[in-house]
């Protein structure tokens, strides 16, 4: 996703002079472009996301339009407060692009698996939330994206996500459908929905129906999705890379809790505890539980 | 430079400035007098002598920036504003009361002349450095002034901000240290030495000048300077300054005046 989410922002800043970037040193090569097309518009800050952020703010406080690249642990969490009042309480258009929501970084280990982030940010007032499933929903979103502008975290992989044909045209603050189904909804979020994409064949051998909606925007939450779901559904399931707490499941958890009638839900994300295990992005979703085939065990078993 | 500084004027401005941090704290009872009586000198030069700015046209792209990095000093500054007519001084009476514009630290936008939000320490020069480097791209001459404690300097952001702002060469960025030694628990040199802070601050590619933080002569001509890097104004400021008894107390760093030791600021300050 990463390559298209620049080239999106590459292409907003051929259109609008006030489009800026700044890289906490994380561009690979994929940022040569704009820092040789936009000079003074392109800033490596170097690892220093507290100063990134505030930069970030104090250009879009002067009318700019800035987009800020970097590590999603160290570009939310390490400068949680900056997000909070430079960006977020001056409401300015920063855009926080995250490189490697959940476990993309896989054998990096603990310092960089990111499933604390949504959860950290979802408190934010101005915050939109964006969690694109794959590069072209990456590049659509951007896209749109960048007409509304922000403050927004789009929280996208490493690279090499796979891709598949969507069909839906995604817009923000609206849940897509992946695939229909009839009898249970399971509303995932990020690149982690090829996983509930094999959670619904696994269920169609064992008869039951299952609707996979891609809820890529996390904040705002699309409510009246999830209400007219809780209407028609026997059940409702969550699915993310992300901590239990806090994030896609939580927000569900959320906006049904307060239903007078709904079905029954459950969430599935990494328990609240530390995944001190190392391997690839399979491995550790198979190692906490979010992988496909135990998904789909346990939402057979919970609708016995 | 080129004309005579008028130090009685300047006087009488940051004279009205420390009687209404004192008036408005003393009322409220609430929040940072010492630090609001040392910074009250450098603002009165920076809003009377050194900013450019149309107190009518708040938003106009051209205006000199000041950012009130140590937003707990915010008292000196919505008295400044109110000396230099950006809103009424009976605003200052609403201070501590419910429902008020003016809280305890900045907020921005909450009045008129309030940039960004401070309260927490080494956001400032950040945000000084973004609205730098977008001045300097519109080629607007569009100077930033970034206020900042000196137990703000603890926070590691700052230096963050000093390496950027020397490696770009952001010389429309100004950054006055209001140095008056003492934070929330005692002098900051027993709790987190910064000492030699010019050297420091040179180390990182700056500027930077020590000015003795109560004298327009030296204060007004330091801010004005023009060079080809950012720069650093250390000014050597005396927490409490006008009022004897909270002079280089750090117990005064946010405590509140009784009626009796109101009379005598208030006496003092006439």
């Amino acid at each position: 996703m990463r390559f298209e989410v620049v080239k999106a922002i590459y292409q907003a800043g051929l259109e609008d002079k006030r489009v800026c970037f700044v890289s906490g040193d994380y561009g690979h090569a994929n940022t040569e472009e704009f820092k040789r097309d936009f000079p003074g518009r392109y800033f490596n800050a170097g690892m220093s996301e507290q100063n990134i952020i505030g930069i970030a703010a104090g250009l879009a406080l002067s009318g700019m339009k800035v987009f800020v690249y970097s590590i999603v642990p160290f570009i939310t969490l390490r400068c949680l407060e900056q997000i909070k009042i430079d960006v977020c309480h001056h409401n300015v258009d920063v855009t926080i692009i995250g490189g490697g929501g959940g476990f993309a970084y896989a054998n990096a280990g603990v310092t960089h698996y990111a499933i604390e982030d949504v959860a950290a940010l979802r408190a934010l007032p101005n915050m939109k939330i964006i969690s694109p499933s794959n590069p072209t929903e990456a590049r659509l979103l951007m896209q749109a994206l960048i007409k509304v502008g922000g403050p927004a975290y789009v929280r996208i992989g490493r690279g090499k996500e796979p891709d598949f044909e969507l069909e839906y045209a995604p817009e923000i603050g609206k849940a897509g459908i992946v695939r229909s189904g009839d009898d249970i909804t399971l509303i995932a979020s990020g690149a982690i929905i090829t996983e509930a994409i094999r959670v619904r064949d696994m269920l169609a051998e064992q008869g039951i129906s299952v609707e996979v909606a891609n809820m890529h925007t996390i904040k705002p939450l699309d409510g009246d999705f999830i209400r007219a779901r809780a209407g028609i559904r026997k059940a409702i399931f969550t699915l993310e890379e992300h901590n239990i707490l806090g994030g896609l499941g939580g927000a569900v958890a959320e906006e049904l809790a307060e239903l007078p009638q709904r079905p029954l839900f459950k969430r599935f994300g990494v328990p609240d505890m530390w995944p001190d295990v190392v391997g690839s992005q399979q491995y550790l979703r198979d190692a906490v539980g979010i992988g496909a085939r135990d998904v789909a065990e346990k939402i057979r078993d919970f609708l016995r | 430079m080129s004309e005579a500084i008028d130090t009685a004027a300047f006087a009488v401005h940051a004279k009205n400035v420390r009687r209404m941090i004192v008036e408005m704290i003393y009322r409220a009872k609430c929040s940072h007098i010492g630090c609001s009586l040392s910074v009250a000198d450098i603002l009165t030069a920076l809003y009377f002598g050194v900013l450019r700015f149309d107190p009518a046209h708040p938003d106009d792209p051209k205006r000199d920036r000041l950012i009130m990095s140590k937003g707990h000093g915010v008292a000196a500054l919505y008295a400044t504003l109110a000396e230099r007519g950006f809103f009424a001084r009976e605003e200052l009476d609403s201070y501590g009361t419910d429902g008020t514009r003016l809280a305890s630290h900045v907020v921005r936008n909450a009045l008129p002349g309030t940039e960004t939000s401070n309260g927490s320490g080494g956001h400032g020069l950040s945000l000084g450095i973004g609205m730098a480097i977008a001045a300097r791209n519109a080629g607007n001459g569009a100077r930033i002034f970034v206020v900042s404690g000196d137990g703000e300097l603890e926070e590691g952001s700052v230096w963050e901000a000093l390496l950027f702002g020397s490696h770009h060469g952001l010389a429309n960025v100004t950054m006055v240290v209001d140095q008056n030694g003492m934070q929330s628990e005692g002098s900051t040199e027993t709790i987190i030495g910064i000492e030699p802070l010019a050297d420091k601050f040179r180390a990182f590619g700056w500027d930077a000048a020590v000015v003795d933080g109560h004298d327009f002569t030296q204060l007004i001509p330091a801010f004005s300077h023009s060079g080809s890097r950012p720069r650093v104004v250390i000014a050597k400021t005396t927490k409490g300054k006008g009022v004897s008894y909270m002079e280089n107390k750090w117990q005064w760093h946010n405590s509140s005046p009784n009626d009796e030791q109101y009379k005598i600021a208030m006496e003092e300050l006439s």
